[in-house]
């Protein structure tokens, strides 16, 4: 039995034994779609659908905080649902929970030690070799044919849930890891007993963030380089259609009136001649930069580095590494991981009266 | 050259402290650069991040931000929420190598005229010496 098939096999018995004891009554897991093409989440009631679900996907097409997001948009669920998901994907539902688009109550996360992902594109061009490609990437944890962005992920075993499942060196089974009372708890009451770090998963952990944070410095000493000043920005972003995708498929933009789906920037004609006089001429579609540095500045702070909008640039523009630079050096400004603590708050809503003096005009 | 440029500042002043601050700049008849367009918001806290960037992009060669001192906030605390906003616009532009020194937070009460004006004068000098905003003739900007 391949790698896969086991986590997903011991995974399955795991929900079931729960759900079995009350623990939850529904479960949101990826399956794969009938053509078997690709995954899809779905919210399973009845437990004979259970047996098809695939808790670690190859693709993740829909970020499951996205999906989360639409199912409790209009209040919190009746009744516990369990959510298993990819670490980066619990973070930006933590993120989701404290700008009060997912109502975390009734919803127990559960996370799972998370290998990468494979590019989506090259995934459903040939779903036979996608799995073969998979089935090496959970064996030799990560190599070069995950995504960028995942290769330089140090979040992959985050126990960002209220229950994690660790596959990292578990000799071809899970362990099933408490991470807050809430899990504890749970685990208790389905009688399931409660798994921990080992040092052999510990060392191993350890290993593959120092290789991912190698990986990282790298790509930001290449990114540095090609993204700054105004030629630089221009080139990057140089072949963006504006279609938007990249904002779509983020978890984080969340607002349902986008200012750049609004009519703020469709501009009568003349303002368009003034400026294309003023500049000597104009681009269309106007405003790429625009948009892409005001999306920076709006969802750069939560940024999980989930990498769905590079799965769904369809012009291949790097967009995931370029915004997790931007983030991360935004988000060191505050020393804030976002996902990271339900209780931390997001770093624009709150203040302290003595700080960031430096930016300041020093008059 | 540079003696003759004047930049275009796009000041958004609030209009407790440093909007009053700079009408009485100008009652009491205090002299400053003709480099400043005002834009009265009702708290500094009031500019989101996207006006900085599209002001800079649109070819602003500077771009102020004054509010109340910290403390003296007329909503109690929204320069504080300002100075963290502005403080993350400035990582971005310090990322993307597109010349922080544009931008400037600064604090002007509704009593200091003559620090609203040697802030103009001084940020005007600075801008003078950065030179032209080069997205104003940026075609694919």
């Amino acid at each position: 039995m391949s790698n896969y098939d086991i986590i997903r096999k011991k995974t399955i018995e795991f929900l079931k034994k729960a759900r079995d004891a009350g623990c939850f009554k529904h479960i949101l897991i990826p399956m794969e779609i009938p053509s078997k093409e690709s995954f899809s989440y779905v919210l399973i009631k009845d437990e004979s659908f259970l047996i098809d679900a695939s808790p670690l996907p190859p693709v993740n097409p829909v970020q499951g905080a996205k999906v989360l997001s639409s199912l409790t948009r209009r209040g919190e669920l009746t009744g516990k649902t369990a959510a298993v998901m990819r670490p980066c994907e619990i973070r930006a539902v933590i993120e989701l929970g404290k700008l009060g688009q997912v109502k975390l109550e009734n919803i127990v996360l559960i996370s799972i030690d998370c290998p990468g992902l494979l590019p989506f594109s090259s995934y459903t061009a040939d779903p036979e070799k996608g799995k073969a490609r998979f089935e090496k990437v959970i064996g030799e944890w990560g190599n070069d044919s995950i995504r960028p962005v995942c290769m330089t992920c140090t979040h992959f075993a985050d126990k960002a849930g209220d229950i994690h499942i660790g596959i990292i060196e578990n000799n071809n089974d899970i362990s099933v890891i408490p991470v807050n009372d809430r899990g504890k708890a749970l685990l208790e009451q389905c009688v399931i007993p409660a798994g921990k770090d080992t040092g052999a998963r510990e060392t191993k952990i350890k290993k593959e963030t120092d290789k991912r944070q190698e990986n990282l410095n790298k790509s930001d000493d290449e990114l540095k380089n090609s993204l700054q000043g105004l030629n630089n920005l221009d080139k990057m972003f140089a072949d963006c259609i504006g279609c938007y995708n990249c904002m779509r498929a983020c978890p984080i933009c969340y607002c349902r009136l986008c200012y750049f789906n609004s009519e703020n920037i469709r501009h009568e004609a003349d303002e368009y001649i003034r400026r294309a006089e003023a500049k000597g001429s104009l681009r269309f579609p106007a405003d790429t930069l625009l948009f892409h540095s005001g999306r920076m500045t709006h969802m750069s702070l939560s940024c999980v580095g989930c990498g769905a909008c590079e799965d769904a640039c369809p012009v291949s523009i790097p967009v995931a590494r370029i915004f997790q630079f931007i983030a991360r050096q935004n988000q060191a400004l505050f020393a804030y991981t976002p996902g990271s603590d339900r209780e931390e708050n997001i770093p624009l809503v709150v203040y302290k009266e003595s700080e960031l003096e430096d930016f300041e005009d020093s008059h | 050259m540079n003696e003759e440029f004047t930049p275009k500042i796009v000041g958004f002043l609030c209009n407790w402290c440093s909007y009053a601050g700079a009408d009485l700049a100008g009652v009491s008849r205090l002299q400053m650069p003709p480099s400043l367009r005002t834009i009265r918001v009702m708290c500094s806290s009031r500019v989101d991040p996207l006006f900085i960037i599209k002001a800079l992009l649109y070819g602003a060669d500077g771009v102020l931000i004054a509010g109340c001192h910290p403390g003296d906030c007329h909503y109690m605390k929204g320069n504080y929420y300002a100075r963290r906003r502005f403080a993350m616009v400035k990582s971005l532009l310090e990322a993307t190598g597109f010349e922080p020194e544009r931008v400037q937070l600064s604090w002007v009460s509704a009593s200091e005229g003559i620090r609203f004006k040697e802030t103009i004068e001084e940020f005007t000098n600075k801008l003078r010496k950065l030179g032209r905003n080069k997205a104003a003739k940026k075609v694919f900007v």
